[in-house]
Order: C-alpha cells, then sequence, then structure tokens
C-alpha cells in the first residue's frame, strides 16, 4: 500500500484533516519540491571554495600586491560580512534563534575564516606576536565564541572550539605525532574548559542546544587522550581505568538521551583500549585471532541487546 | 527477488516520513502514534550508528574467524585449496546473511550487510587463488576477468536480492576494470566501459518508467544518478585518465589519446551536466540533480587542464564565487514567485533531516576547514617568504 493510498485511508478516517492530507500528498508528491539543501550545499561549497581561493592568492601574490593592497581587501571584505551581519541580525536571545536571512549564516561564516585568513597573513608576514603567535588563537577563539553566541551560529562555533584548542596545542582532526604528558594535560584541561563550560551555558540555558556540539568535541578529545595514556608506557592501568570510567559515562548518556554517537564513541574507543591491553600480552596468531572472533561476538550481542531496548528511534 | 516484501518496506518508509513530518510540525504527536500503529511491521532496524557499529564487528569476526581457519590448519593447503576454502566460507557467510533476514528480519541493521561485504571478498580472493593463482602475465588468456566478473555479478545480485544500493556502486567498480582485461587500448577502454554504463543507464530508465508509483523511487533515483556520474567520469580524461596516473605516479595522461577523442570528450563533458541536471530537474529527482550539480563543477574545474590554459591561484575564488552567486540567485528567483512555489519547487525546508545532514556536515567540516587556515607557529623562521608567481604562472614556484 503506498503513502498516498495511506493519506486517503487516514484522511477518510479523520485521523488528518483535508488540509493536512492536501499538504502531505503534495509532498509526497514532489510538489513542491524543496531545494533547500541543495542551494545550501552550495552556498557552502562556495564560501569554502572561496576562501581557499583567497588564502591561495594571498599567499602567493602578496609580493606583487604589496602589504597595503592584501590587508585592504582582506579587511574590506572583512568589514563588508560583518556588518551584514551586526546590520541585519535579530535581536539576542538566549534561545536558539532562526537566522534572518537564507544566506546570513553563510555571510558570517565567511567574514570568520577571512578573519583567521587575515591573522595568519599579519603574522606570517609581520610577526608581530613572534613566540606568542598562541595569543591569535586564543583571541579568534574569543571572537568566534561571541560571533557564535550573538548571532546562533554553529558553524563559527565549531571553528571557535577548534581555535581553543589550537590554543591549548592541539589539533582536533590529528593527534600529533609526538604524543606526550604535556599534550594530554592540555587535552584535559581543554576538556575540563569546554565541556563545564558547554554544561554550564546550557544549564543557564544560554543557546542550550549547543550542548551537543560541545559534547561531541569533548568526547573525541577525550576518548583520544585516554587512548594515548592507553598506548603509552606508562600507568597504562590508571589510563585504562579513566578510559573504562568515560566509556560508562558515554554509554549512559548516549543511552540516557538517545544520542547514539556516544554509544558508538564508546564501544569504538572502549574496544581500542581493551584490545590494546590484550594483544600486547599475545603473540600466537591463533589467540589473537581467537581473541578478536571472541570479543567481536561479545560486542555484537551487547549492541544487538542496546539496539533492541534502545536503538530503533535514531 | 528481493528477501523482502514490498509492503514492509513501504511500511518501514511510511513510519519514517511519519517522524519527519511530526519534527516539521505538519502532524501532531498523537496523529503520527495512531498512524504509527495502523504501518506496523516485522522488520528489525536500527539507527545508522549501531547499525556501522554492528557492520564493523561483524566484519572483525568474519575476517578473524577466517584467519583462525587458516592459522589452525596452517601451511596444510596449497594456495588452490585456500582458494576453495574461502569459496566456501563465502557460501556460509552469505547463507548467514540470507539467514539473519528470513529469521531474523533485520533489515539494514548491519550484521547482514557484514556478512554479504564478507562473501564478496571470499568470492574474488576465492576465485583468485583457486583458478588464477601461479599464472603468469605470459599466460594471461581472458580468464583473468572472471575475479571482477564475479564480482560484478555477486554485487548486482545483493542489489536485488538485499536492497543494499551501495552493492550496485560496487558492481559499477568491478565492472570499471574489466575492460583492462580485454584490451591494452585505453581508447577501447573508455568507450567500453561507457558503453556499459550507457547501456545500464538506458535500462535503468526504461525499469523506472515501469515503476514510477511504487516505493522504490530513491533507489531508482541512486542508481541512475551513480551511472550519470560513471559516464561523466569516463568521458572527463582528465579525471579519469590524468588524475590518478598523477596520484599514482605512473605515466598516462589525456594528451596520450587521439585528438578526435580528446575533443570530443570536451564537447562531451559540457553537454552531459546541462543533460543531467535537466532531467533531474523535471523528474524532481534529488540524486540526479546533485550528480548533475557536481558534473557541472567538475566541468567548470577540468576545463583549464583540457584546453592546456595555466591555472591560477584566483580560479577557486572565481568558482566560488560563482557557485554562491548561482545559489543566492536560484533562491530568490523561486521566492519571488507567488507562494514561493515556482515550477513546483520552493527554497522552504520541507524535511528536518536536510537540516540535520547540514548541521552535522557543516560542523564537522567547520572543525577541519579552520586548522587549514589559522596561524600557525612558524614566526621563528626567517625564511618565510611571499612571493612566486612573478611570470603569471600562479604562483606555482611560490613557497608560502
Amino acid at each position: 500500500m503506498t503513502i498516498l493510498v495511506r493519506l486517503e485511508q487516514w484522511k477518510e478516517q479523520g485521523t488528518i484533516s483535508p488540509e493536512q492530507y492536501a499538504r502531505l500528498a503534495g509532498l509526497c508528491r514532489g510538489d513542491p519540491f524543496s531545494v533547500f539543501f541543495e542551494l545550501n550545499v552550495l552556498l557552502y561549497a562556495g564560501v569554502l571554495a572561496f576562501i581557499g581561493g583567497l588564502g591561495l592568492t594571498v599567499s602567493t601574490w602578496s609580493k606583487q600586491l604589496g602589504d597595503f593592497v592584501v590587508l585592504t581587501i582582506l579587511s574590506a571584505i572583512l568589514a563588508a560580512c560583518f556588518w551584514y551581519c551586526f546590520s541585519r541580525a535579530n535581536a539576542w536571545s538566549p534561545r536558539e534563534t532562526a537566522s534572518p536571512s537564507a544566506i546570513f549564516d553563510y555571510v558570517l561564516y565567511l567574514g570568520s575564516l577571512v578573519w583567521s585568513v587575515e591573522l595568519a597573513y599579519v603574522e606570517a608576514r609581520f610577526q608581530l606576536l613572534a613566540e606568542h603567535w598562541d595569543v591569535y588563537l586564543l583571541a579568534t577563539a574569543g571572537l568566534f565564541f561571541f560571533l557564535a553566541y550573538r548571532f546562533d551560529n554553529r558553524l563559527v562555533l565549531s571553528l571557535a572550539l577548534s581555535s581553543l584548542a589550537g590554543w591549548f596545542g592541539l589539533t582536533i582532526s590529528h593527534w600529533p605525532p609526538h604524543q606526550d604528558a604535556t599534550y594530554r594535560e592540555s587535552a584535559f584541561v581543554y576538556c575540563l574548559i569546554v565541556g563545564g563550560a558547554g554544561a554550564l551555558l546550557s544549564r543557564l540555558a544560554v543557546k542550550p542546544h549547543f550542548l551537543g556540539t560541545y559534547l561531541n568535541v569533548v568526547a573525541n578529545v577525550m576518548f583520544w587522550t585516554l587512548l594515548s595514556g592507553v598506548f603509552s608506557s606508562q600507568s597504562r592501568s590508571a589510563w585504562f581505568l579513566g578510559l573504562l570510567a568515560a566509556c560508562g559515562a558515554s554509554l549512559a548518556w548516549g543511552l540516557k538521551r538517545r544520542e547514539f554517537a556516544f554509544v558508538a564513541y564508546a564501544a569504538i574507543y572502549g574496544y581500542i583500549g581493551f584490545s590494546s591491553l590484550i594483544l600486547r600480552e599475545l603473540s600466537d596468531d591463533t589467540a589473537i585471532l581467537g581473541y578478536f572472533v571472541v570479543t567481536g561476538l561479545a560486542m555484537i550481542a551487547l549492541l544487538v541487546v542496546i539496539a533492541r531496548r534502545f536503538g530503533r528511534k535514531s | 527477488m528481493s528477501l523482502y516484501d514490498a509492503s514492509a518496506e513501504q511500511a518501514l518508509r511510511i513510519r519514517r516520513l511519519l517522524r519527519d513530518w511530526a519534527g516539521e510540525g505538519f502532524i501532531t504527536d498523537e496523529q503520527c502514534q495512531h498512524m504509527e500503529q495502523e504501518t506496523a511491521c516485522d522488520l528489525r532496524t536500527t539507527n545508522i550508528f549501531l547499525r556501522l557499529l554492528l557492520l564493523l564487528f561483524t566484519l572483525i569476526i568474519v575476517g578473524a574467524a577466517a584467519g583462525l581457519f587458516f592459522a589452525v590448519i596452517g601451511s596444510a593447503t596449497s594456495e588452490r585449496g585456500a582458494g576453495v576454502c574461502l569459496l566456501f566460507f563465502a557460501a556460509v557467510a552469505y547463507a548467514g546473511a540470507e539467514l539473519a533476514v528470513s529469521r531474523f528480519r533485520l533489515y539494514r541493521y548491519g550484521i547482514e550487510e557484514g556478512l554479504v561485504v564478507c562473501a564478496a571478498g571470499f568470492l574474488c580472493a576465492g576465485l583468485q587463488l583457486a583458478f588464477l593463482s601461479g599464472r603468469g602475465h605470459a599466460s594471461w588468456d581472458g580468464i583473468e576477468c572472471v575475479v571482477p566478473l564475479a564480482g560484478a555479478a555477486f554485487s548486482l545480485w545483493i542489489w536485488r536480492r538485499f536492497g543494499l544500493t551501495y552493492a550496485f556502486l560496487a558492481a559499477m567498480l568491478f565492472v570499471a576494470v574489466l575492460p583492462g582485461y580485454w584490451t591494452a587500448s585505453r581508447l577501447v577502454q573508455h568507450l567500453i566501459l561507457a558503453a556499459f554504463y550507457a547501456t545500464g543507464l538506458a535500462a535503468i530508465a526504461t525499469l523506472r518508467s515501469r515503476h514510477r508509483s511504487g516505493g522504490l523511487e530513491d533507489t531508482w533515483s541512486f542508481i541512475e544518478a551513480a551511472l550519470w556520474l560513471g559516464v561523466y567520469l569516463v568521458i572527463n580524461l582528465q579525471l579519469s585518465s590524468s588524475l590518478p596516473a598523477r596520484w599514482l605516479g605512473i605515466a598516462g595522461s589525456a594528451a596520450q589519446f587521439p585528438r578526435a577523442f580528446y575533443w570530443s570528450t570536451w564537447v562531451l563533458i559540457w553537454c552531459l551536466p546541462p543533460i543531467v541536471l535537466t532531467r533531474g530537474l523535471r523528474r524532481k529527482d534529488r540524486f540526479v540533480i546533485a550528480v548533475g550539480a557536481a558534473v557541472a563543477i567538475l566541468t567548470l574545474v577540468s576545463n583549464k587542464p583540457y584546453l592546456g590554459w595555466p591555472r591560477y591561484a584566483w580560479d577557486p575564488m572565481l568558482l566560488g564565487a560563482l557557485l554562491a552567486g548561482v545559489s543566492v540567485s536560484v533562491r530568490r528567483w523561486v521566492v519571488r514567485a507567488p507562494g514561493g512555489i515556482r515550477h513546483g519547487f520552493t527554497a522552504e525546508r520541507l524535511s528536518g533531516k536536510h537540516k540535520e545532514w547540514l548541521n552535522a556536515g557543516t560542523v564537522a567540516a567547520g572543525l577541519a576547514v579552520h586548522e587549514t587556515i589559522a596561524p600557525v607557529p612558524e614566526s621563528p623562521a626567517p625564511e618565510f617568504h611571499y612571493g612566486g608567481g612573478d611570470s603569471g604562472g600562479g604562483g606555482a614556484s611560490s613557497d608560502f
């Protein structure tokens, strides 16, 4: 039975009104057909291509153009973007607010990225802060947090979290090759500050919908940190206990809030950490392969139980 | 042929739509619950995260079990014997997948998907070892193509039997390597592959016209879009020939093709995007529209290399401005129509999942993008030098 037939039945039964039937049947037939997603992706790709080209042009043609021209052009784009955003923004509200226009979020995103390009240019060219270059990252993170909360923008919030991670000496997409205690300490402090701030702001009902972004970033950084401790040669057991505690917390949060990304984090990071400890003691191929069969089956059984009890609603 | 009843799949599709409509406020939660009760079905589904986890651990178990078998019997088997064993494992894994669906009614659950992926891998490896091991290049007689041929046939079977659309992509990849077994001429290889995909496209177009009102529109749309993309990539010699050669560091470039063929493909890469886009827009077919837009961008990107023109640092800026301009213009044009609907299209969001995809995609990209342009600790390096591009080479020699 097709959806149109079902809708017809529900209309006749009085489950839905004729107006609802007309709207829903139209949606099923693609009338109207929404191109919202496609237009947004196109705009986002346009902003990314533009900023990539801008950075490339600035880096390769700065000598011919001169510092004054480069900085004037970058500052002009920056000013135009921020003028657009501040002049058209809705009044601030601690709740989730809709963008005043369809392109608003992308203009703000463009302005934020141009700010980063300009700072990178200034520091690379003039070395104003020399060895204190990381202050740029802190200032940038501060600006981006302000913009994200002022304009209710998750895109810029992700830039703010990334900048702050940079200030702490981290890179979110990959762990530095020289894994050492200093990075782990920085990562922990970062997780505490970001996670704590996110939770506090959420509790204060200031943009509570941002909490998911905070927690996803914090969870991944935290798990990478704990895993690097488990892989290290010192205090492995303590790190492993920490990893188990984090897995338990992530699993509990994911199940309670029906956010299964956190269940996935707990399963993947926990399995990797546990396996690294066990496999270190095994040298026989048969035992190693047997370990994967047995633990894999155990994980499947656990996941099936979770899926049956909690996992139907995505 | 399919393991699933059309009515059960349709019920699942309806339930997804109902939740989406409830999320958007088109129906109330009470209406949604009431209607969901009437669309109950016996298929077991799960969410994307648990599905991926189950898929991963199924692959680990089956791969480790096969490895364990060979570790236990050790060197007792010859290559041919190992191949026969792998074929047996393929049969067992496939039977397991069938059982998981028929007995436990799993639907996109990860486990049955992992089993069929393993079955495909074992089948190809088994055929290679059982029938083709020890054959040097000198003894090639065409039978070597049996591995990709079997892989393609099996993938198509999986697609039809289990309804896994990505199995069709796997079949396309297997088909892509087939012409290499039949001829050394790269020109003929491209022609054969284009003919394969075009034939598939014609077949799918015919099938779609018959199933217009069925519940498989999304599947057909995806398959058609994949075939359009396949045809485009095969005829775009800069993408399918020069780029892989450059990446792999091997000889071979688009310029090695006969001039007539080379310029014919250049004409075709300009003709194809409007055709695909027009078809997608006429049918209101999301995947085909997406591929139409993607190949239009790829044509713009590969045009200069095709013509041998120099590329400049600001080219991406122009492309970005063009994309943003097109997006804004189209949106305005649509919004200005009465009711915000022009020719049946609207720029309004009508589905919650589009917002979720955008949020997830842009936040993830935001975390990655910023790292590439944020200030880096390079200040102590005095040799930092801006320049290059003095002679119009787009700064290719610069050392930013």
